[in-house]
């Protein structure tokens, strides 16, 4: 079976730093792997490794998919290759979704697309949707479990008030959730293998979709004026202090 | 006259649906799949969802429905099965699905989300032809807002649902249900806790309050002491109790953006440079394991 497992390589929160006037500076931020997409990866791995097959993992993005230590980064976390498509990261659902529809296609032969929870910098949890619906497949969402039956796959959907237990045919695209496994960590023997594996760069489709909106900003959430009381004390004196206050709410 | 389309599968979360179409739009359609009238639109498409079939399935038809109707505003919840219906909805519509997490201007339609982990809000017009929403409970507007009702007409729409996607069993979620959005009171624990038997203390705390509780990421998603469903955050639960009390908790912005709608923050750390003293309208330098005990005898 060949699996492809997206992912989309963000500016790691952490590192962007935030100005006075709200506006944030990225420059500093690293790139990185979003940590959701590493239970696609891993998902797709456990999988192959039952049923035998190929995974490979897709991306769409800019520069930042160039660097060397955030390819080998991600191969070395069970992926059997690396496919890379040039495009704007900052792309709305649509337009990510189209590009990536032309790669799976371009692949070939794709049994199932696996996509985590939602992105680190957007998370609208929003690709695979579209991207199932481009691809004209079976699609869910939130699969908190799933299993290879013959022609099928058997997941467990996690609602927000239930499961729902869904068979769903091949090929099809499945987004999971962030408790459907815990993504391995690299060995050094993977991080050494995955500087062999093969990478391959494809050709964007012509023709990308108009974008859905158009920015008008992007900046730091405005600070709610809280009192910023501070106390200190001996555990019961601050506890009296704290006491009063809720006591007074 | 403006007019908003909502999808809708659940009566309770379609009337909720139609308080953030009324924000937007003087009359108010829904598309129901297998929910049946809903009383607070002005009119209903009632679709009748065969057994073992998901919503979803009816994706495409009722994209198709839309455009034939010339429908420009379109919103679904921002839950599992809204997210899946509007992304394909908006797919075979040819826009991508716009997250509405708040709403700056109703025309031209001005919406904003958070970005990178809370760190960032991004600001947004819609320029599409058609706009499909994914909205946040109680987006846009507060969502004490009183039900406006609808003429509540109602149309029988016979759709056809895509094969493929079989549902075998709805099985009722294990454990136990939490409402962490309705709650008033919230009490929120993290990493300052060391082992998942103190949490007791933040219990008995909660308990004399009548709060709610609830988790930063890492309980829930890296030690798994708490459930999902208290975990409060960027990719949690959003939620604006009266009174949020933070324990153990430093303060990341990921965190920090699911509380924001709170009235009053009381945190508890015992760093004193800790990052949530300065979200805080009461701060309390201390450590937890004295202060806690101490809090339950003085409440």
């Amino acid at each position: 079976m060949r699996i492809v497992a997206c992912i989309k390589a963000a500016p790691e929160d952490q590192d962007i730093h935030v100005a006075p006037d709200r506006t944030l500076d990225l420059s500093r931020a690293a790139w990185k792997v979003g940590a959701y997409d590493l239970n696609a990866v891993e998902a797709g791995r456990r999988l192959v490794d039952e049923v035998g097959g190929e995974l490979v993992g897709l991306s769409m993005g800019g520069e930042a998919l160039a660097a060397t230590k955030l390819r080998k980064d991600v191969l070395s976390r069970g992926l059997d290759r690396l496919v890379v498509v040039a495009g704007d990261p900052a792309g709305d659902a649509l337009q990510t979704a189209t590009a990536l529809a032309a790669a799976v296609n371009e692949i070939g032969d794709v049994d199932l697309v696996l996509l985590g929870a939602g992105s680190a910098d957007r998370y609208a949890q929003q690709v695979g949707t579209v991207l199932g619906a481009l691809l004209g497949r079976p699609t869910l969402n939130a699969v908190d479990h799933l299993e290879v039956q013959r022609d099928h796959v058997r997941v467990e959907r996690l609602l927000e008030d239930g499961v729902q237990v869904v068979d769903v045919p091949l090929p099809a695209v499945l987004a999971v959730t962030s408790g459907i496994n815990t993504p391995r960590i690299a060995g050094m023997k993977d991080i050494l293998a995955a500087g062999k594996k093969p990478v391959l760069e494809v050709t964007p489709p012509v023709g990308a979709p108009a974008a859905t909106t158009r920015t008008v900003s992007v900046l730091a959430p405005e600070q709610k004026d809280r009192g910023r009381v501070l106390v200190e004390g001996t555990a019961t004196e601050v506890a009296q202090q704290l006491a009063q206050f809720l006591k007074a709410l | 006259m403006t007019e908003a389309w909502i999808l809708v599968y659940d009566q309770e979360a379609g009337t909720a649906l139609t308080r953030s179409a009324r924000a937007l739009a003087d009359r108010v359609v829904a598309v129901s799949l297998g929910a049946g009238a809903l009383a607070t639109a002005d009119l209903t498409l009632t679709v009748d969802v065969a057994p073992g079939t998901l919503v979803e399935a009816y994706a495409r038809p009722v994209a198709a429905l839309l455009a034939e109707r010339g429908a420009t505003l379109v919103l679904a919840g921002a839950d599992v099965r809204g997210r899946l219906l509007a992304g394909q909805v908006a797919a075979h519509l040819g826009v991508s699905p716009v997250d509405v997490a708040g709403v700056v201007q109703a025309s031209p339609l001005v919406v904003t989300h958070p970005a990178y982990g809370g760190v960032a809000v991004v600001t947004e017009e819609v320029t599409a032809p058609v706009a499909v929403l994914v909205v946040a409970a109680g987006a846009p507007g507060p969502a004490a807002t009183p039900p406006v009702s609808g003429s509540s007409a109602v149309e029988a729409s016979a759709l056809e649902p895509e094969p493929g996607l079989v549902l075998v069993e709805t099985r009722a979620k294990s454990g136990e249900q939490v409402n962490l959005a309705s709650a008033t009171r919230v009490v929120g624990v993290g990493r300052g806790f060391g082992a998942e038997a103190d949490l007791d203390l933040a219990r008995a705390v909660a308990a004399k309050l009548g709060a709610e509780l609830a988790c930063s990421r890492p309980i829930a998603e890296g030690v798994g002491w708490m459930p999902a469903e208290r975990y409060v955050g960027v990719s949690g639960a959003t939620i604006a109790p009266d009174l949020y009390l933070a324990v153990g908790i430093s303060g990341q912005v990921q965190h920090l953006v699911g509380v924001r709608g709170a009235k009053v923050v009381v945190a508890i750390n015992k760093d004193k440079n800790a990052p949530i003293f300065a979200h805080a309208d009461l701060g309390v330098v201390g450590d937890l394991y004295e202060v806690l005990p101490a809090l339950v005898a003085a409440l």
